[in-house]
């Protein structure tokens, strides 16, 4: 503790010396000497300054210097992440000086869009992560592995699929038709993708811009939120090379797993259906037990335990004006459902040179080859493996007699069986679903300082992507139910050239004098994407084995296409950071954008953005505060945009593809199918965000919290318009969503003594959203079970209100029912209108809102447990208040005996001297009783889908002897997804939604749908990193 | 060093200042509208595009809407099937109405694929008079666009008496919603378009075959005043369609509808619509929503004869009512052409027999992908509608060959009627069995005011033997069966969400 208390003390000499410092330097003399690391290396590159005067140099490639000083003088000796040190002069003309790498967090250097600014005098709302506080999490993709991290991010895992389905929203973002993912920036360069196949162990540390000042840079694109990836570098003076390795084994627990009827259970089910319709029970269900020991688990039967493993060999060095490092990963991981696959091969070079104390060049290069193969597992009845495998009767057999896999199978129509079900292990099995990526991101620049403080830098990055992909459906097998095997088979293909590049224009000047700091960026880039799409279908094979394009017999012209999307973007940017002393501190910037995407009426956008920051801790004042070691206020006002508006939306596109035909001859047709729109722009958001940032006891317990509230106006909607007019509806900027929320992040330090550390890291976020207005004329509009209606929070779950069934008949004549079709065992349902009618639709409608698919609050927590060598974390993750409607619940409730059924419908009612549970209704009256319950949407479908989830646990074990074979090592174990506290019942991941865009679950007005997607596994892992 | 920089900027500079060139990208996959409707070939797709929404008009919604809500057809439940009231509502003259506006899904879809003929057929209309491109060609596409209009608002005005009446195409949000006509106002500007087109279409010999004609637009025009009792306008067109020696009846009934790939735009038809059977997804399916449920596939190929029959279950049963296979005379060749019979061994009713309606069923390749086109006006109704039109201006010797044209080809006498009651009885009779299943049945209905008698009458027959009328043991008829029988449909609601209008 010594030191630091030192430090601080030293810290508040600092506010008065430099007069008495001025007064004392009276002679000079020439000292020089050496800069070295604490392992040794020398230090090029560090700032060595006589304390107070404007005086200073920088140390050699072999870490030496020269500088004249008096002996009364002071020097100081600072660089970029290690501990700034002074030594007084006196009689010395030689100081050799060590520095330590800086632990202390406020010193820290965060990037920030087109810079970097020392954490203490940054004013927006940024949160870093570095990739060493995430490293043990044995996942492939870095949003994975920032679940629980960050206040006012929620990532959901809304899939398993290996490689897939991160959903990330900042500070609870979304917008009626365009995107609503946050930029990702990697090295400078905003890519067009998300980061998924990202190789994470390329990542030196990620910052993410919340607030309006923080993003407003990136302009058009930032209203989601910015995230920043800075990839590893070479570090100043040293070479260090690892290896890291872990492998680990996945497996769907038994446990949470969503509750279906075991064959006996089915086979009741069956019995009773038909007792209680008064009719012959068919001869497959009249002795249940029969089907004792002979369950068929179709969905256990599609699981496995599978292995995945991870390689990295990282190797970095700055040394002789060249820094480079090289990252060669390779990952791979089966999926727990068979015959999934994700693999990657990624490599990253990143080198600099320093030409000359005036001129740096750079250059990045990262290809990748990402490999997967999912055959159709997600997605809903129509094609999801997984869906359709709780669906099927479990007293189908899963293998014949003879233990071969069945083809499909179907009971008679005399059982109430409408559906042949195929056999989804071999669907798993055989369908090739696969997709083959190999992407090459790249930055070169040139950085130039032809005077001091100001650097120019231009840079040219290139983002490529080729991306293969081959679906086949065999004969013998198929995804989607009711289908008798064997098929038609089916190939497709589809093949995606991408190719974009951004250049980019910066001029930045620094300048301080009395305490004054400025610093001022300018800049002028052009960025342009093009990606060309072609697909092609074939079907009919006469052999499975060849599914070559000629092979065919058939090539299906609807399922052939070729696209072209391309798009521009123009923009000066500007930005004026001010500070004084580094305690007042004021950033203003603006960037102006001209997109090829907005309607030649409205082709340019402004962007701009204020901020301001007091360090509080500074002032004299607060040195009585002696138990406040830092403290920051901050406040910041800005506009930011969302671009995510498609390509060619303001266009009125023909569609040449509306083909007549007359006697057997087509005739081509062509028609206008959408509105022109030469005004349509960007969704604008305005966002003021105010926050503090306080240190106690030597920061041993550090407090931030933001509070945020924007306005996102001119939202990208495609209005609905009457069909009258030929069209379904028009692209404009209408409307408007207010959000706002608070973020609280509580990083501590527990104990700290010697062998022993504990810090625990929390944070908590609030977002709520309200939708202020829609289109004039419309006041809402409907997703698939969903309302987004003015004055009311976005996407919420719509429609009647279930209220039991109806138990006997007194209960049925004295509530209101739909005329027809109530009976008493029936489902009641509320008359929310009061009309005494139950309708569903048109202008009685007695539909409302049932429920919410966004959380209350969303939380994490982090701890970290060190005594000697040994290490111990945990991270957690949590949401609490955010509903799911379980669609599955449409079939798997479904009365009428067609699919395998919830469990829980055993306790449904079937006379009123035995009304089960009297939750779910009775099975007779076929279609026109039972439909109600399961066509009109209600409120059986909405589930609390609050949880906590352990996302990982690790122990760790460092042997830090250096030897002849490695300078350090460390030996870990983890559980991934270790464990999960939730009430949802729809199924085993309470973080599930369905992702697409457009109009169906899990379009942007249909949020938190649960379509029965991949499961997310256990992982157990153990793991090695080895230092060289 | 310093040159590659001052390059740099340059570069940016110079590309700066053409960057209005730089941010102008159009679609290079789709056309834009600024480069259409231009040549000839440009306004000859764009009034094909105003066809298309035809083919689902009548790929069975046209038979739900006019047959099924009829006492021809029943929809048999399968009661293993839910999501079925915007069917089983139509049969059952239950579609949930409340203040002129329903939530039924048929009606909404018959509404919005008029109104795009209708908004398709603007877009040509608004530009062609303007455009240079051959006269022939202008006149030809431009009477095929106002026929194609009034044929759209034709539907409009019987299924719903009134509705939004668009006549210039819409640029933009604020031009969306038209005012309601009414349907007096509808019916003018549908006498309006058909009587233009009928001067600039071409006679049907002069037509491709399957577009719009001279002689169709005349039938068009003739029904309308038809519906508005103008008998003598009606005959004079009729008697034009008769005298143009354009058309004629096969001499064989079943030979009056097409195959799969054969026997389409005979010189019976007057217009149909067009399907194309294959994988270009121009094809119809219509019979397969025709045909009872649970069907094995050994036995739907006997009635489709495709290569790769699959087992049907599910929903979409619309089968003949008894009442309409008794009005058949004996001795009616139509009955065995419109009416077969098919036993299903899994079907979950005692009498597993079932009529299906067998007009359309021809055999085709595919499962589910048939070409049979759809007939819109046949020379058999132009022959009816003129029997009624003589016989309603009390000529009822000039009527009863019309009439006994039809009679003959049935294999029938000739009419016994001699009276003028006995006479329209007699034609309208002769006009259920003739077109039954070409969704006519529910607009005779109303056009000659007797559907409430007749709906009512066999709304109490269907009540008093359910068993007769298709429904299972477990099924039962809805208690509010029968109990909204009006001539009009309301306007749709997920319209009247958007419409200012209604």
């Amino acid at each position: 503790m010594q030191p630091k208390l030192f430090l601080l003390r030293s810290k508040m000499w600092a506010v008065f010396t430099p007069l008495l410092l001025l007064l004392a330097s009276l002679t000079f003399a020439q000292v020089s000497g050496k800069v070295t690391g604490s392992d040794g290396d020398a230090l090029p590159g560090v700032n060595v300054a006589v304390k107070g005067t404007t005086r200073g140099t920088s140390t050699g490639a072999d870490g030496s210097y020269k500088i004249e000083a008096p002996s009364t003088a002071t020097l100081v000796f600072s660089f970029v992440g290690y501990t700034a040190k002074e030594v007084a002069v006196g009689n010395q003309s030689t100081i050799d000086v060590t520095l330590s790498v800086d632990n202390k967090i406020l010193n820290e250097v965060v990037v920030v869009g087109y810079g970097s600014q020392v954490k203490k005098e940054v004013t927006g709302a940024v949160q870093t992560i570095s990739a060493k506080e995430i490293k043990d999490i044995p996942v492939s993709q870095i949003a994975q592995k920032l679940q629980g991290q960050v206040a006012g991010v929620q990532i959901n895992q809304t899939t398993g699929r290996p490689g897939q389905g991160m959903n990330v929203r900042i500070r609870g973002q979304l917008s009626v038709s365009g995107g609503s993912e946050p930029l990702y920036v990697v090295d400078g360069f905003p890519i067009t993708g998300n980061i998924g196949a990202l190789n994470p162990d390329e990542i030196e540390d990620i910052s993410i811009l919340k607030d309006a000042a923080s993003t407003s840079l990136y302009g058009s694109r930032a209203a989601n939120g910015v995230v920043l990836i800075t990839t590893k570098r070479g570090k100043s003076g040293q070479t260090n090379v690892s290896f890291n390795v872990f492998t680990g084994s996945q497996v769907v627990p038994k446990k949470g797993r969503f509750e279906m009827m075991d064959a006996v259970e089915f086979a009741q089910f069956k019995k009773e259906y038909y007792e209680d319709a008064k009719q012959p029970v068919p001869i497959e269900f009249q002795n249940p037990s029969q089907y004792e020991g002979k369950n068929n688990d179709w969905y256990d039967a599609v699981l496995r335990r599978a292995p995945v493993q991870s390689y990295n060999l990282t190797l970095t060095s700055n040394k002789d004006r060249v820094s480079t490092s090289l990252v060669a990963g390779v990952f791979n991981q089966e999926g727990v459902v068979i015959n999934t696959k994700y693999q990657r091969y990624a490599l990253r070079l990143n080198s600099e040179y320093k030409v000359s104390d005036k001129v740096t060049i750079g250059l990045n290069i990262a290809p990748q080859y990402v490999f997967d193969n999912t055959p159709r597992t997600d997605g809903d009845r129509g094609t999801g493996i997984l869906f359709n495998a709780i669906h099927t009767w479990p007293v189908m057999p899963i293998r014949d007699d003879k233990g071969e896999l069945t083809l499909f199978n179907r009971f008679p129509s005399s059982t109430g069986n409408i559906f042949a079900y195929p056999n989804w292990v071999r669907a798993a099995n055989e369908l090739v679903n696969e997709t083959k990526q190999t992407n090459i991101l790249s930055n070169a620049y040139i950085a130039y300082s032809p005077i001091k403080g100001l650097t120019l830098k231009s840079t040219f990055n290139v983002e490529l992507l080729n991306q293969k992909f081959f679906f086949f459906n065999p004969s013998t097998a198929t995804s989607a139910i009711n289908t008798a095997v064997p098929v038609t088979a089916v190939s497709i293909r589809e093949a995606t050239d991408n190719f974009g590049w951004l250049n980019e224009n910066l001029a930045t000047y620094t300048k301080s004098f009395n305490n004054h700091n400025f610093e001022l960026l300018a800049g002028y880039t052009n960025q342009s994407f093009r990606a060309e799409a072609s697909r092609i279908q074939a079907d009919t094979y006469s052999d499975d084995r060849l599914p070559t394009i000629q092979g065919a017999i058939n090539i299906a012209r609807g399922g052939t296409l070729s696209n072209v999307q391309e798009w521009a973007l123009t923009s000066l940017l500007s930005r004026l950071s001010y500070n004084y002393k580094g305690k007042y501190l004021f950033t203003a910037s603006i960037r102006r954008d001209g997109s090829s995407r907005f309607g030649s009426n409205n082709r340019w956008g402004t962007f701009p953005s204020l901020s301001a920051g007091w360090v509080v801790s500074d002032e004299a004042f607060m040195k009585n505060f002696d138990k406040i070691s830092f403290a920051k206020l901050r406040a910041s006002l800005g506009v930011t945009g969302n671009n995510n508006i498609g390509n060619y939306t303001q266009y009125a596109l023909i569609n040449n593809t509306v083909n007549a035909v007359f006697g057997n001859n087509v005739a081509p047709g062509a028609a206008v199918t959408s509105l022109a729109n030469p005004n349509l722009g960007w969704e604008t958001t305005r966002q003021l965000d105010i926050g503090f940032d306080l240190g106690f006891l030597n920061d041993r317990f550090q407090l931030t919290y933001d509070y945020y509230t924007k306005n996102t106006t001119n939202l990208l909607f495609a209005v609905q318009i009457p069909q009258e007019s030929g069209f379904t509806n028009f692209n404009d900027n209408i409307g408007e969503i207010k959000f706002w929320g608070h973020e609280f992040s509580l990083n501590t330090r527990i104990l700290d003594r010697g062998k022993l550390k504990w810090s625990v890291n929390s944070n908590i976020s609030f977002n709520r959203n309200r939708v202020v207005a829609l289109a004039d004329g419309i006041d809402r509009v409907y997703g698939l079970h969903h309302i987004t209606q003015v004055g009311r929070p976005f996407g919420q779950f719509y429609g009647h209100l279930a209220n039991g069934v109806y138990m006997n008949e007194a209960d049925l004549k004295s509530n209101p029912v739909v005329p027809g079709r109530s009976f008493v065992g029936t489902i009641k349902l509320v008359d929310v209108n009061g009309d005494g009618v139950l309708t569903n639709g048109g202008d009685r409608d007695d539909r409302t809102i049932l429920g919410n698919p966004f959380p209350d609050f969303t939380y994490g927590i982090t701890t970290n447990l060190n005594y000697g060598n040994f290490d111990f974390s945990v991270v957690g993750s949590g949401s609490q208040g955010n509903q799911l409607w379980v669609r599955h619940l449409y079939s798997t409730a479904n009365l009428d005996g067609v699919f395998n059924l919830h469990r829980e419908v055993k306790y449904r009612f079937r006379s009123e001297a035995n009304p089960g549970k009297g939750f779910y209704g009775t099975t007779v009256g076929g279609g026109t009783a039972t439909g109600i319950e399961r066509d009109w949407q209600n409120s059986r479908f909405v589930a609390d889908a609050s949880f906590f989830t352990i996302k990982n646990i690790t122990l760790g074990y460092t042997i830090n002897k250096k030897n002849k074979l490695f300078r350090s090592a460390r030996v870990y174990a983890s559980i991934q997804q270790a464990l999960v506290f939730t009430n949802y019942w729809g199924g085993s991941n309470p973080e599930t939604s369905a992702q697409q865009n457009g109009q169906g679950d899990g379009g942007n007005l249909s949020p938190g749908v649960d379509l029965f997607n991949y499961p997310v596994p256990r992982t157990s892992t153990i793991g090695v990193n080895f230092n060289f | 060093m310093k040159k590659s920089i001052i390059f740099s900027i340059a570069l940016s500079l110079s590309a700066f200042s053409c960057s209005e060139d730089f941010l102008t990208v159009t679609p290079e996959t789709a056309l834009s509208s600024v480069t259409f409707f231009k040549t000839e070939s440009d306004f000859i797709q764009a009034v094909n595009s105003a066809y298309v929404p035809l083919r689902a008009l009548h790929n069975i919604n046209s038979h739900l809407l006019s047959e099924q809500h009829s006492d021809n057809a029943r929809y048999v439940r399968n009661i293993l099937f839910g999501a079925t009231e915007n069917q089983s509502n139509l049969a059952d003259f239950n579609v949930p109405t409340a203040n002129g506006i329903t939530t039924n899904g048929n009606v909404l879809t018959a509404y919005r694929q008029n109104y795009l003929i209708i908004a398709r057929a603007n877009q040509v209309l608004a530009l062609i008079d303007a455009a240079s491109i051959p006269d022939a060609t202008k006149r030809n596409v431009k009477g095929q666009a106002l026929f194609l209009r009034a044929l759209a608002y034709l539907e409009i005005a019987r299924y719903f008496n009134r509705g939004p009446l668009q006549l210039t195409p819409v640029g933009g949000r604020a031009e969306a919603a038209a005012a309601l006509g009414t349907g007096e106002q509808l019916y003018a500007q549908i006498i309006k378009d058909a009587t233009e087109a009928i001067g600039l279409l071409p006679a049907k010999s002069a037509q491709e075959a399957g577009r719009a004609t001279s002689g169709a637009a005349r039938t068009l025009l003739a029904n309308v005043y038809m519906i508005q009792k103008k008998w003598a306008d009606a005959e004079t067109l009729l008697r034009a369609v008769v005298t143009s020696g354009e058309y004629s009846l096969m001499p064989n009934y079943a030979d009056a509808f097409s195959n799969s790939t054969s026997n389409k735009n005979t010189r019976e038809s007057v217009f149909e619509v067009q399907y194309l059977e294959g994988s270009q997804g121009l094809n119809g399916t219509f019979l397969y929503s025709m045909l009872p449920f649970p069907i094995s596939a050994a036995e739907l190929v006997t009635i489709t004869g495709t290569t790769n029959p699959q087992p049907l279950s599910g929903e979409g049963n619309n089968i003949p009512t008894p009442d309409l296979i008794e009005a058949y005379e004996t001795g009616d060749k139509r009955k065995d052409a419109t009416i077969g019979t098919i036993t299903l061994g899994g079907a979950l009713h005692v009498n597993k027999t079932f009529p299906y309606i067998k007009k359309y069923a021809r055999p085709h390749a595919l499962h589910n992908n048939h070409g049979m086109n759809w007939p819109i006006y046949r020379y058999s109704e132009v022959l009816l509608f003129l029997a009624e039109a003589l016989i309603e201006q009390n000529k009822l010797t000039d009527a009863a060959p019309f009439l006994n044209q039809v009679r003959t080809r049935a294999g029938l006498a000739n009419t016994t009627a001699t009276t003028q009651t006995a006479l329209r009885d007699a034609v309208y009779q002769e006009r259920r069995v003739e077109l039954a299943f070409e969704s006519k049945r529910l607009h005779d209905l109303v056009r000659t005011g007797r559907l409430e008698s007749v709906i009512k009458a066999y709304g109490d027959r269907v009540k008093a033997n359910k068993a007769r009328y298709y429904f299972p043991d477990a099924g039962f008829v809805p208690s509010d069966a029968f109990t909204l029988i009006t001539p009009y449909y309301g306007l749709p609601a997920a319209e009247a969400d958007l419409s200012p209008n209604f």
